[in-house]
């Protein structure tokens, strides 16, 4: 990650009120996911596959807290069953924060698909989202999407590019 | 043991502050019979106990009660993993296991070749995981679970076939309006919040 690009995703977090965090581990977010581990301010719960995150995350917001996923792109696919039975069918809400891997500039074999598929499959899945690559959009970004989220009922994903989650790009 | 007796069973031994999750099908038409306000039904195929679990976290101090079923678990079994290391003292998940598939022709499912669920849940650490197979094992398990502040897992053994019910009247949308308005209610809080940004100036403010 950049330099400020944690801080600026737990900042975010916390001043769009987000008290509940589900997440699979991950080697882009590492860093992130290990400084919400250690806030008070989060409820974390690490799950074995992004679509247990997505139930446990409805879970939670039904019982009125207000849930964030830290995943990956993989976590997308591997989760399309609950967003749309749980997240589409039923309106409900849950921000996602996602490394977004396979665009230009990454030099790793597989991730290519993740490029080709990842915002194609969240519009399928009506999932409004924003991609920023900029450490100082990041705040604004994640407190912006949380936001409509809860005025929507939906499910909204903020994006971080390469420019953000790789420390030599 | 047949499953419409352990929901009657479940009716009269539950507060109605119960929160119930419950599975599509005939287990979620039963108990919206029962007419009561907080159950959020309707999830899906390996989501009841996710939904589950993230409600018992979400609201510690409130009884969750979990209506699962064998087919359901089995497709997010990792989730009975991740309920046993969150270990929520006030979840009770129950699993109906009818060793099939009843909506498409009881096609068997793998509890009826010797999976065996409770083995599965005491290797993921559940300690209080028990299989019940006539009624009154089903209602001194549930008086264990009800009396204590224990993470418990039933699996209650049931035969296979259900009973005709009267389709439900409400969707899975109503459900929810109507669940999380209880939970509003009760908990004194705001849920949904539709206009999350207004202008201030031109609004009594509210919680």
């Amino acid at each position: 990650m950049k330099e400020g690009a944690v801080e600026a995703i737990v900042t975010g977090l916390k001043e769009a009120g987000i008290n509940f965090i589900s997440m699979l581990p991950d080697s882009d977010f590492t860093d992130t996911q290990k400084a919400v581990m250690a806030d008070k301010d989060f409820k974390c719960v690490p799950v074995s596959n992004e679509s247990i995150g997505f139930g446990v995350c409805a879970g939670a917001w039904l019982g009125g807290r207000k849930p964030a996923l830290l995943i990956t792109t993989d976590g997308i696919m591997a989760s399309a069953f609950p967003l749309t039975t749980l997240n589409m069918q039923k309106n409900i809400p849950v921000l996602m924060v996602i490394p977004y891997r396979g665009r230009l500039g990454d030099g790793i074999w597989f991730m290519g698909p993740m490029g080709a598929t990842t915002e194609p499959i969240l519009k399928d899945l009506q999932v409004a989202y924003t991609v920023i690559s900029k450490v100082e959009e990041i705040t604004a970004a994640i407190k912006n999407a949380q936001l409509s989220a809860e005025a929507w009922l939906r499910p909204t994903a903020v994006l971080l590019t390469g420019e953000i989650i790789f420390e030599e790009a | 043991m047949k499953k419409p007796e352990c929901i009657k069973l479940l009716d009269k031994k539950l507060d109605q502050n119960v929160l119930v999750v419950t599975p599509t099908g005939k287990t979620y038409m039963y108990w919206e019979a029962t007419g009561r306000e907080a159950q959020i039904s309707q999830l899906n195929l390996g989501l009841c106990t996710p939904a589950g679990l993230g409600l018992a976290l979400a609201l510690p101090h409130r009884k969750v009660v979990v209506l699962d079923g064998d087919g359901n678990l089995l497709f997010n079994l990792a989730s009975l993993a991740d309920v046993a290391v969150q270990n929520p003292g006030n979840l009770i998940d129950i699993v109906f296991d009818n060793e099939c598939y009843q909506s498409c022709d009881s096609f068997p499912s793998v509890t009826s070749k010797g999976v065996d669920l409770e083995i599965l849940a005491k290797g993921c650490g559940i300690k209080n995981a028990v299989t019940v197979r006539e009624l009154k094992q089903f209602e001194n398990a549930l008086d264990q679970a009800l009396a204590g502040n224990e993470l418990f897992f039933i699996i209650a053994k049931v035969e296979p076939g259900e009973d005709l019910v009267t389709l439900p009247r409400q969707e899975g949308r109503e459900n929810k309006y109507r669940f999380v308005r209880h939970i509003e209610k009760t908990e004194n809080i705001r849920v949904i919040n539709p206009y999350a940004r207004r202008r201030k100036k031109d609004f009594i403010p509210s919680n």
